[in-house]
């Protein structure tokens, strides 16, 4: 006989002989689909995070702050500075002929969190008309756009799904001035889901801001219009702005954001995968003293050692990779798509999805597969190192 | 051979397989003593120097938006109020914007000592200096160890809200004190200067503050202080919110996310885990061990004695594991409290409860994974147990 066909003969036999330690080796099934369950739920918080953040940043839109401005919220841009951005190199024209400028203020307004029942900052932004030609994945699904110059709001979708009081009809009072909600956008997979936006000159002169700004998102030709862009507005002294394409701004935010889930979401992973590690031994180890008979027969009748290290091995593996099925199937039917939502780096609350993706879920089977895989050697050793006759004597 | 002993050495007859289950419960009493530690540590810190008779005023639209400083003439007035004290957040940071923001607020230093002078120790010589000195700065213990801060040097901090009139977008200011807390292992990575130094020199929201504290006759008059305010300043442009100091920061804390239920999910997983592990590999101990309390029935043990020693088994190896895993927490936590990122939270050393509160739940883990063998060995005939195996 092969040690091929060896080698497949005890892989059968000892994944036929599973189900004699059927509560153990569910043990293992289930306690290895608990870490990767824990560790899919953290890296696709992070992920659905990240993704949101990445999703919301055209390369082909700039946006400008103030010199030294880490967001829209620490940011002063002046009505004659957002002129002097539009003579700039590259700027797209607008349907009215002038260059496509969205100047935008953004403040911070009270909603209630629904999971938690407390106050949260909600990003009230006001914009032009020229808001929704930078954001062409934005679209009112209900109701309809706020009018210029009058106090209505529209309201995000995903904003709506994570906090209350911002509810389609409903009017809201900020200090003296009443407001309307009068629509609902979606701009599936981006920050500005999470967002209330009304008219510009409005917010401006009902929170007193003069004619000042926060932020000017410019729209250029295209992405290779970028550079040339952001060297004009470094170099122009007047200007004493800071332009950067939105893809990377928001890129920048997923990095440092996504980080404290990650590192929170490894070391846990791994610290439960060690604790499941040893269960998945004691697994292994009980199967190798179960069969030690069997293995014993094996090999006086020419088994090899090989063979029965192997069909340890395997069995091992089984187990991990069935417990990283269960996880991973706990994950994409209870978890994924969730709704969340965390302060993001702009002080104002970021709803979005939990998302598993291929490249996490990668990750995830791999520690499986390591647990498996570590559980499955030093048994599978005992089992090819036993002496055949000691074995059969006792 | 007293039972226990017999009960210690059933525990080491296969030494591997206790080393094993024993790594399992570790790392999930690892698990628990971290996390569990570190939600009542920031369950603590919104809650530490919260007394109970003091309210926050805020603009109702948000916090952010800031209050005439006119308000806080009007707050004082109220019936029942008998301090006020008012900060404006300053997003401070020192040289580098990115790598040292830090909590720095402008206030009064006047009424702000007389209200929170234990959350904000000082000699009196400092203390001295502080309300006499216009560019005044007290820094935070933490915060002078990290930059290297003496008292008299003068630093310079910047914002990156405001501005001067010059364009500069820092301030200098001179140490008047370091501040430490009420308690050794009190936050102290703040900074707090003269209102009037700034207000005079920014270029925008002149005379206006961010949040007014009030102190209250007694805790029972809160809600009537605080109905009172934010009725005083309705339909006018900026309306208040006025809630008790803990509810306004926990609110914020809240706002990261919910940390509690995370926690909640993530211990109950890891103990779900070694459950599994721990009562499945103890039944399969056991049943090698049938012919044996067969024996031991046979001798005159009774099935009570039998059951308690196999509980016994049980809860010595679910509180060795608990206690060690318990004990790396505690080490690991304090490791973590001498950190930079750690010192923000304050104290992060494991609280008796928490100590405790894993102690019961050792015994517990060890009392359900022993249950099924144990009961299995009480109901166990000796004419059986001779049989099998």
């Amino acid at each position: 006989m092969s040690l091929l066909n060896q080698t497949g003969s005890v892989i059968a036999m000892n994944v036929r002989s599973i189900p004699q330690r059927l509560w153990m080796s569910l043990a293992t099934v289930g306690s290895i689909a608990l870490v990767v369950a824990v560790l899919l739920g953290f890296l696709a918080l992070a992920n659905g995070f990240n993704q949101t953040l990445k999703g919301s940043g055209a390369p082909d839109v700039a946006i400008v702050l103030r010199d030294g401005a880490a967001s829209e919220l620490n940011s002063v841009v002046s009505r004659e500075q957002i002129d002097l951005l539009g003579q700039g190199p590259g700027v797209r024209a607008a349907p009215d002929g002038r260059p496509l400028i969205s100047a935008e203020l953004v403040l911070i307004v009270d909603g209630i969190k629904k999971s938690t029942g407390t106050k949260a900052n909600m990003p009230l932004r006001g914009i032009g008309p020229n808001g929704l030609l930078v954001r062409p994945q934005a679209k009112i699904t209900q109701g309809r756009m706020f009018t210029p110059g009058s106090n209505e709001i529209v309201v995000g979708a995903g904003l709506l799904r994570e906090f209350s009081g911002f509810e389609l009809g409903k009017t809201l009072r900020f200090g003296a001035q009443t407001w309307k909600v009068v629509g609902v956008f979606e701009a599936p997979g981006t920050v500005f889901e999470s967002e209330l936006w009304a008219d510009a000159p409005v917010i401006q002169s009902l929170f007193k801001r003069g004619s000042t700004f926060q932020t000017a998102r410019v729209g250029l030709t295209s992405p290779a219009a970028m550079p040339a862009f952001v060297a004009y507005v470094k170099k122009e002294q007047r200007l004493q702005l800071k332009a950067q394409s939105e893809q990377t701004y928001f890129a920048d935010q997923a990095e440092r954001s996504g980080l404290i889930i990650k590192y929170f979401g490894w070391p846990l992973g791994i610290i439960m995968a060690i604790g499941a590690l040893a269960g998945a031994l004691n697994t292994m180890y009980a199967s190798v003293s179960s069969r030690a008979a069997e293995i014993a027969t094996l090999r006086v009748i020419g088994f090899s050692g090989f063979s029965a290290f192997i069909g340890t091995m395997v069995e091992a593996l089984v187990l991990s990779a069935l417990g990283a099925l269960v996880g991973v199937g706990i994950c994409a039917l209870g978890f994924n798509g969730l709704s969340a939502s965390t302060l993001g780096s702009g002080f104002t609350q970021v709803a979005f999805r939990l998302q598993i993706g291929p490249d996490i879920i990668t990750q995830a089977v791999t520690l499986a597969l390591i647990i498996g895989l570590i559980g499955g050697i030093f048994p599978g050793l005992r089992a090819s190192q036993q002496r055949p006759l000691l074995a059969l004597a006792t | 051979m007293t039972d226990f002993d017999l009960v210690w050495k059933n525990l080491f007859r296969k030494p591997l397989r206790t080393i094993l289950l024993t790594v399992s419960i570790f790392m999930a009493f690892l698990i628990f003593g971290i996390l569990t530690s570190l939600n009542v540590a920031l369950d603590r810190a919104t809650g530490s120097g919260s007394v109970s008779n003091r309210l926050v005023v805020s603009n109702k639209i948000n916090f952010t938006q800031s209050m005439p400083y006119a308000y806080i003439n009007r707050v004082a007035a109220i019936p029942g109020v008998t301090a006020v004290t008012y900060q404006n957040w300053f997003g401070a940071y020192y040289q580098d914007q990115r790598a040292s923001r830090f909590v720095g607020f402008a206030v009064d230093p006047e009424t702000y000592m007389a209200i929170f002078h234990d959350d904000a120790r000082l000699t009196d010589a400092e203390r001295q200096a502080f309300l006499t000195e216009r560019t005044g700065v007290i820094v935070g213990k933490s915060l002078a160890d990290r930059y290297g801060w003496k008292v008299g040097q003068t630093i310079p901090i910047s914002s990156n809200i405001y501005s001067q009139a010059n364009g500069r977008r820092s301030w200098d200011m001179k140490i008047s004190g370091i501040f430490t807390g009420a308690k050794p292992t009190d936050p102290t990575t703040a900074i707090y200067f003269h209102y009037s130094y700034i207000n005079e020199t920014i270029t925008f929201n002149r005379d206006q503050v961010g949040t007014i504290t009030v102190v209250t006759a007694s805790p029972d008059q809160n809600d009537q202080v605080a109905k009172a305010i934010d009725a005083n300043f309705a339909n006018s442009p900026a309306e208040t919110s006025t809630v008790d100091e803990k509810t306004f920061s926990r609110a914020f804390l809240k706002q990261a996310g919910d940390l509690n239920f995370i926690v909640t999910m993530v211990v109950s997983a890891a103990f779900a885990a070694i459950l599994m592990i721990v009562s499945t590999t103890l039944v399969s101990a056991m049943r090698e061990r049938t012919k044996e309390i067969g024996v031991m029935k046979t001798l005159g043990f009774s099935s009570p004695r039998v059951l308690r020693m196999v509980l016994g088994e049980a809860v010595l190896l679910s509180s060795l594991g608990a206690v060690l895993g318990l004990g790396a927490s505690a080490f690991i936590l304090t490791g973590l409290s001498k950190s930079p990122v750690g010192s923000n939270f304050g104290d992060l050393s494991m609280s008796p409860v928490v100590a405790l509160l894993g102690l019961a739940l050792a015994v517990s883990l060890g009392l359900v994974t022993g249950a099924v063998p144990a009961l299995s060995a009480l109901r166990m005939s000796i004419i059986e147990a001779l049989n099998r195996g």
